[in-house]
């Protein structure tokens, strides 16, 4: 039952001039290979217990799905996303158990979006009512921009796009549909973002391109989480030995 | 606090720890007034589980106190003493509403491994990998609890801790093994395994209803156990050349109705399948010591089921040929513990199951490396080390 109903699933779309990558997907290397040095390196990541051991581990991990899912991840969502050629996309679906109008409710409460982005970026109302954005970076440095929801079709989409002056371009939406029997509804996360010129780009570039799908995922399951309990599981305080706890 | 950290395979330390603190508000927290090992821990003590952190507080088996709860916490108070199953669960996704609750939803705060690993993220553990979760262990003086009113089940009266601390994850676990086999008056259930939960699977098969009750080992302490405590009739595997053909004869050349696995991925072996095995796993391959699982597959009569409840990571060698071809049913989980506590302490209550003979040895919390030294080795006839701090 539950393998015929997908209730997860993960796309990621690239625009095309995406190299190494996109080799890897489509056809240098075969499904079963790319799939099989994944799960290799995957091993081998999580065996290291580092943190570089981390990131080898979830960028196989990235990889494995695109060994697994094949070229299907070439095709786009819906019309918009290949148009604005963005850098990274990631699409991203779960099943909630709530309906669709709370959960509407709950994504539009102010301050849902900055629990669900916690660990990578902080979101703020501004007065105007955009949305503002701080990203923190690898380098110390902070990237800002403001978004604002350009279509709003209540309880099923809400999608936002940056302003015009912002640095980044970046666009997302976010969708809710009814699942089948007692699962609740498809909520479906779509980020697109193409990241800045300078030296900004190469550094949230590459840890974008580390971990969109891993991040899109996250940023999802805190939100049912939320939905369905009230609260996020979280490691904060967690005691052991070490200084940092997580 | 105090807490027994995994520093590294096989390097357990006791060391000073800052306390845990509310942080949800459904959280509670628990003084645990006993904890024992679990064979589990052994897995990844060794190193064959991946995703431990050097400072992680272990443990997953306990009992204790509530000392304090959050704002949102309605049933448990203050001062009750309960007992926690080792998964966590949340009590309102699909998988809790459906009683699967070792596959809750909202529990395991890194589902980023289990994704990759599994292609979806179970529930978190108490002092466990951080594939399920990172969560804080309970071998410490104080353990937080998320979710306390679907996770503490409220102790009744006059019943000792050795009583209940197993209905935290040795007995639910053998009970679920148990009951997976859908046994039928008089069938014949075989046991792999006579630790902990092997030792529940036997006793929980005769509350079921099994006509007879077989355990492999080859342990004398363990298999005596088994057959003192449980009634069930053993099989040294250690002494007899084949344990299939053992257990044909034993069985009218049928085969035993179910098979349970309660051994895992370190099965000890004898012969070259073993000698394969061993040295893949020593070589840090990442494949599993499968004795004991595939002996259960060629051992189970046709039509049979399968129940699985030793923990595996990746297997070769698997003989999926058999379980097809028999047509077996193959059940297994990691346990789903809040589905069985409420019959489990009726049980303790009314005197049909006690599971306090599984703590064979008692130790202070600051004692803990020896108990699971003494555990792993199985010194002095271990079978469960329970600490109090
Ligand atoms: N599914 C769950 O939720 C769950 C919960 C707890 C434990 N477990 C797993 O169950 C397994 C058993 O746990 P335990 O605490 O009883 O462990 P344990 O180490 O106390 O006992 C394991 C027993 O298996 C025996 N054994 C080893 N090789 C054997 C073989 N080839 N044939 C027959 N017996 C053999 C050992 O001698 C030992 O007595 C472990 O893999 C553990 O991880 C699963
Ligand atoms: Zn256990
Ligand atoms: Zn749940």
């Amino acid at each position: 039952m539950a393998s015929s109903r997908t209730t997860t699933a993960l796309r990621e779309i690239r625009s095309r001039g995406e190299e190494s990558w996109g080799e890897v997907r489509s056809g240098q290397w075969s499904k079963a290979a790319s799939a099989v040095v994944a799960g290799t390196l995957m091993s081998l990541g999580l065996r290291r217990r580092s943190l570089g051991g981390t990131v080898v581990a979830l960028a196989s991990g990235a990889l494995l799905y695109r060994g697994l899912q094949g070229r299907k991840a070439h095709r786009p969502a819906a019309g918009r996303e290949t148009r604005h050629g963005h850098a990274v996309e990631v699409e991203h679906t779960l099943t909630v158990r709530r309906p669709a109008e709370v959960l509407y409710r709950l994504w539009r409460e102010p301050s849902t979006l900055n629990l669900l982005m916690v660990d990578f970026a902080q979101v703020t109302t501004t007065a105007d009512g955009a949305t503002h954005w701080e990203i923190q970076e690898a380098l110390g440095r902070t990237l800002s921009f403001d978004s604002r929801v350009v279509e709003d079709h209540p309880p099923e989409l809400i999608l936002w796009e940056s302003t015009k002056d912002s640095a980044v371009k970046t666009q997302g939406w976010v969708r809710f549909r009814p699942a089948p029997a007692d699962f609740g509804t498809e909520v479906t996360l779509h980020l697109a973002l193409s990241p800045p010129g300078g030296v900004v780009v190469e550094a949230l570039a590459k840890r974008m391109r580390a971990i969109p799908a891993m991040r899109a995922m996250k940023v999802l399951r805190r939100f049912k989480s939320l939905a369905e309990t009230g609260e996020i599981p979280t490691l904060d305080h967690n005691p052991s030995a070490r200084v940092r706890a997580d | 606090m105090r807490a027994l950290c995994w520093n590294g395979v096989n390097d357990l330390r006791v060391e000073t720890v800052p306390d845990p603190e509310i942080v949800n508000p459904h959280d509670a927290l628990l003084r645990v007034t006993m904890s024992t090992t679990c064979g589990s821990d052994l897995h990844f003590i060794d190193g064959y589980l991946p995703t431990m952190k050097a400072g992680d507080i272990i443990g997953h088996e306990f009992m204790g106190e509530v000392v304090e709860v959050g704002r949102d916490v309605k049933k448990v108070k203050k001062g009750d003493r309960v007992v926690v199953p080792s998964f966590i669960v949340c009590g309102n996704c699909w998988y809790c509403d459906h009683e699967l609750w070792s596959l809750c939803d909202n529990t395991n705060p890194k589902p980023e491994y289990q994704q990759v690993a599994f292609g979806y993220p179970t529930a978190g553990i108490y002092g466990y990998t951080h594939a399920f979760g990172g969560y804080a262990g309970a071998h410490a003086q104080f353990v937080r609890v998320p979710h306390a009113d679907n996770d503490c089940f409220l102790v009744p009266p006059g019943l000792r801790d050795e009583k209940v601390i197993f209905l935290s994850d040795a007995a639910p676990t053998g009970y679920m093994g148990a009951d997976f086999c859908g046994i039928q008056p008089g069938d014949t259930i075989a046991v792999w395994g006579a630790g902990g939960v092997g030792l529940m699977a036997m006793r929980s098969a005769w509350l079921m209803g099994a006509g007879r009750v077989i355990a492999v080992d080859r342990f004398p302490e363990r298999l005596a156990m088994a057959e003192r405590f449980t009634g069930a009739e053993t099989v040294d595997y250690s002494q007899v050349e084949s344990v299939v053909d053992v257990l044909r004869e034993m069985t009218g050349g049928r085969g035993p109705d179910a098979c349970i696995d309660a051994v895992g991925m370190e099965a000890h072996g004898t012969g070259p399948g073993y000698a394969y095995d061993r040295a893949k796993q020593a070589l840090h391959l990442h494949s599993d010591r499968g004795q004991a699982l595939r002996e259960a597959i060629l051992a189970c009569r046709k039509g049979g089921t399968l129940s699985v409840l030793g923990v595996y990571g990746l297997m070769d060698k698997f003989p999926f040929g058999a379980i097809m071809n028999k047509g077996l049913t193959l059940r297994t989980a990691q346990q789903h513990g809040q589905k069985y506590m409420h019959r489990l302490l009726d049980h303790v209550v009314k005197g049909e199951l006690d599971p306090s003979f599984l703590a064979t040895h008692h130790f202070s919390l600051e004692d803990a490396p020896r108990g699971y030294e003494f555990f792993k080795q199985k010194k002095d006839g271990c079978v469960r080390a329970v600490f109090t701090s």
